[in-house]
């Protein structure tokens, strides 16, 4: 009965028929996530409101070997939350209350449709906030970070999602309901809560998030800092770290980007500038004092052209402002660009930015970077026209170079947007077949039919090498262009 | 094959000299009582994968081990064949002090580590009870811990990449040696606490922390058990950011030779100079507003905690941060009952606690009148006692671990099953009787 007018009445009985999407032109509104270029569209979407049709979705599906997307606001930037081969969508946008607020224990349980934003402006006003702030929260749920384990640009000082998960609900591909962690620490046994965030949906369906809450520093003092060449930056962001001091975010801007954002957002960043650094501290009044002024002094040894210090909090907000909507100033640009996610140990930052520069002139095309300096996760956006014939090909190329000096380096595939799609295909070139072997076994033990989000995380023949790569976006039966 | 065969492929993987199957050294590893057939002490990575393929093959009953402080954790074994001493692997292999990582080998004790990492200002801030001799990867498989927890986090935050090798052999790679990699499944997050049942560790690549160029101690003693509970609230409230809280009660102060008070708070500041006085100075307030009074520390008192839980037997009970106080009064109330003391420390900013407990008791008293009470009240919020360390009577007559509920269980077996189908790695040791 799989697809079938049967298949689609028992799925409006589990949730309702108006939590069934099963139109084409609602349908396609499913086919793709922030990363464009991999389009699929599931044949059915479903909404659910409770675990218990969640868990009654899976054990559908897993009954028909139905594979199942799951998908959060769709503003991930991998290829996950699209549907390659089809199936049921499960998409956690009703899902989307807090389950409990408590202060005295620090932590938050909520419902993984929650938008990331939400959290911290309900208990800000309580003096606490949530950490992990991907530059999507505005729109990402908690449920997407915590399966793809964002990051952001203070997770330099607080770590990604996973380090602020304290417990888990998910309806595991077995179809159980499994409760791992909560407000309790060191449950006895094997640390799932830790193991399952970061599993893109492959794992199960988040259903339930518990989340450490920090309390908001006692002050913050941001800086921004310009110099004539990105190789005095990048000394600077490793003499900064040296030095003993973590900031709570420590950001790079090159010279495209200052163009683009002074042009588009008006930050008014420092013009000419062949690179910006904005550095964030938190924390006591004392201690980030002491350290903005040591901050000024390791600036001003490189070579600073300019140091700024945001005076209140709305000069704060102007100087992060440019760095948030980047990405949107670089459409004044181009239209169409690829995102890199790859990271280098820091020490290698000069290193790799000399190799972005010149894979950027081998191939005749743009590459702006901003990106977290202080962990040493790049984001260059490689810019094309997608009129011009050839370009994407060698923006692909570019970007695969980047990848591979960055993994020669000692790095990582993905900082913090996570594989996805996109980056299944590379997993071999940072792990082995017995790692991927490994990791392949794990995924079983939780969806034993392999219908969770199929094509994701794991190159599909992991043995070989080869992952899924789609010739052409797959389009779904009847749609006409 | 038969026991001179195996002592002879042993030999022949580690060298004659580091396989003990008598004498002293061999006794040293019994495991609850439980000699094993040899010690055997590998010195490379390979060499792990070759006995482990052999003990796959032959059926051999593995106990990894590090510097053995912890092999109290956990069940008796029915048996054990392998003593799998790590403590040769003791390299550090990568240490790149402007990436803040380094990369050592299980073996390397954290003192050792300690003073490497000390040369360019830099630390690992992972402090478990036990002292500084515990090695590296015997610490992140037992899952351990201490009051620096609070700022750092534990093993499963500070682990970013592990080298383990798998029942059969294979040398297997998971994570990255990077401080921010959200590539392929948190395998490391699988290894940190699975006490060697999934695969051994054998080189952890780990995030390190500066070290801050000052800090200060305080003890904060309360006349009440509430009196303090209400300062650590107060605390926890504030944007007031402590390295360390440690909540200790009469009987741990007495082993660490302060003045006795029915609860104190200790409490480590690191930062500049500054801020490690100006956060003194609101602590100190707090703590009068509570009703408490201050008593200046030395950073010595920190390791100096490990005499606390010297004791035969050590529990750790976890809660919610704010019943904190609530459960040492019943721990120390319960065990009291029975005639034993408990000298209390716990991670009061956490919700963890461990004591201490001397004197004896009944098998049957202890499981029915001291473990299960605390693990019913402690079950409706998600809390758990853990006895890390006791009598093996006392072990077979309450669980060490304690329940832990499906299906969290049916998947931690399909796990094991997975990786260790034939119950090689400490089998029976861990939680569920795996």
């Amino acid at each position: 009965m799989a697809l079938s007018p049967a298949f689609l009445a028992e799925l409006e009985r589990i949730v309702g028929a108006p939590g069934v999407v099963s139109t084409l032109e609602g349908r396609l509104a499913y086919e793709c996530d922030m990363h464009t270029y991999y389009k699929g569209a599931p044949d059915f979407v479903v909404l659910p409101e409770s675990t218990a049709q969640v868990a009654e979705l899976v054990q559908l599906c897993r009954r028909e070997r139905v594979a199942i997307v799951p998908r959060g606001s769709g503003t991930g930037l991998i290829g996950g939350a699209m549907a390659p081969v089809g199936g049921v969508m499960v998409s956690m946008t009703r899902m989307n209350r807090i389950l409990d607020l408590d202060f005295p224990n620090r932590c938050a349980t909520v419902q993984p449709g929650l938008i990331n934003l939400w959290l911290s402006q309900a208990t800000r006003e309580h003096g606490y906030y949530f950490a992990p702030d991907p530059s999507s929260q505005m729109v990402s749920s908690i449920g997407g970070n915590a399966s793809t384990n964002a990051g952001g640009p203070h997770c330099l000082k607080y770590g990604i999602t996973v380090n602020h998960v304290l417990g888990l609900e998910l309806v595991t591909g077995a179809g159980e309901i499994l409760r791992v962690g909560g407000k309790a620490v060191d449950a006895p046994g094997y640390d799932l809560t830790g193991a399952l965030v970061g599993g893109e949906g492959t794992l199960g369906l988040l259903t339930a998030i518990t989340v450490r809450l920090l309390h908001v520093p006692a002050g913050v003092k941001t800086l921004l800092a310009s110099f004539s060449a990105i190789e005095d930056a990048s000394e600077t962001v490793s003499a900064i770290v040296g030095a003993g001091i973590t900031p709570a975010a420590l950001e790079m801007i090159d010279e495209v980007f200052v163009r683009a954002i002074n042009e588009g957002v008006g930050a008014g960043y420092p013009k000419g500038a062949g690179a910006v650094l904005l550095i964030e501290l938190d924390g006591p009044a004392a201690e980030i004092e002491a350290q903005a002024g040591r901050i000024v002094q390791i600036c001003r040894d490189h070579a600073a052209l300019e140091i700024r210090v945001a005076r209140d909090e709305a000069e704060r907000a102007l100087l992060w402002k440019g760095r948030k909507e980047a990405a949107g100033a670089v459409g004044r640009m181009s239209s169409t660009w690829i995102l890199q996610d790859a990271v280098v140990p820091r020490s290698r930052l000069p290193e790799i930015m000399r190799e972005v520069v010149a894979i950027g002139a081998r191939h005749r095309l743009v590459i702006a970077n901003v990106f977290h300096a202080g962990d040493g996760n790049l984001h260059p956006m490689i810019l094309y026209d997608d009129r011009v014939p050839g370009e994407l090909e060698r923006a692909h190329e570019a970007n695969d170079e980047l990848l591979r000096a960055c993994l020669a380096m000692g790095g990582s595939v993905t900082g913090e947007h996570g594989v996805g799609l996109d980056k299944a295909w590379s997993m071999p070139l940072q792990f082995g077949d017995a790692d991927l072997a490994f990791m392949a076994r794990f995924r079983r033990a939780l969806d034993p039919d392999s219908i969770m989000n199929p094509g994701k995380l794991l190159p599909s023949h992991p043995a070989c090498g080869e992952g899924f790569r789609p010739a052409a976006p797959r389009l779904p039966t009847g749609t006409w262009v | 094959m038969s026991a001179p065969d195996l002592a002879e492929m042993l030999a022949a993987i580690v060298g004659r000299e580091h396989v003990a199957g008598a004498g002293a050294e061999r006794s040293a590893a019994a495991v609850d009582g439980i000699l094993p057939r040899w010690r055997v002490r590998p010195g490379a990575v390979d060499e792990v994968s070759r006995i482990l393929a052999l003990a796959s093959s032959e059926g051999l009953a593995v106990a990894p081990r590090g510097s053995g402080s912890a092999l109290d954790l956990g069940m008796p074994p029915a048996r054990v064949d392998v003593a799998l001493d790590l403590s040769r692997l003791a390299g550090i292999m990568e240490y790149v002090p402007a990436d803040m990582v380094a990369t050592v080998q299980a073996g390397v004790r954290l003192d050792v580590l300690a003073r490497e990492l000390g040369k360019h200002g830099q630390m690992l801030p992972l402090d478990p009870y036990g002292g500084a001799s515990r090695t590296v990867g015997g610490v992140l498989a037992a899952g351990a811990s201490g009051p620096r927890r609070f700022r750092y986090g534990t093993g499963r935050d500070l682990l970013l990449g592990a080298r383990f090798v798998q029942v059969d052999g294979t040398v297997t790679w998971a994570g990255a040696k990077v401080v921010k990699s959200v590539t392929g499944y948190e395998i490391p997050k699988l290894l940190v606490g699975s006490l060697g049942t999934l695969g051994v560790i054998v080189e952890a690549t780990l995030r390190l922390h500066p070290a801050q160029p000052a800090s200060g101690s305080w003890l904060f003693p309360f006349p009440s058990r509430d009196h303090a509970a209400s300062f650590v609230a107060a605390v926890l409230a504030s944007d007031l950011e402590p390295e360390r809280m440690a909540w200790l009660n009469a009987a741990a102060l007495a082993r660490v030779g302060q003045e006795p008070s029915e609860a104190a708070v200790a409490i480590s500041v690191a930062s500049v100079a500054e801020a490690v006085a100006s956060q003194g100075g609101a602590l100190d307030a707090l703590a009068r507003s509570s009703g408490g009074r201050v008593v200046a520390l030395d950073e010595e008192f920190w390791p100096g905690m490990n005499a606390i839980l010297d004791a035969p037997i050590v529990v750790k009970l976890a809660a919610e941060i704010r019943r904190l106080s609530f459960w040492a009064g019943e721990l120390q109330k319960l065990c009291a009952h029975h005639g034993l003391t408990a000298a209390v420390v716990g991670e009061a900013g956490n919700g963890v606690l461990r004591a201490g407990v001397t004197g004896s008791v009944l098998s049957q008293d202890w499981a029915r009148e001291v473990v299960s009470p605390l693990r019913d009240g402690l079950a409706p919020e998600g809390g758990s006692l853990v006895v890390e360390r006791a009598p093996v009577e006392l072990k077979h007559a309450a669980d060490v671990w304690g329940p832990v509920p499906e299906p969290a269980l049916a998947v931690m077996k399909r796990l094991k099953a997975e990786f260790d189908p034939r119950g090689i790695l400490n089998r029976g040791r861990f939680v569920g009787g795996l």
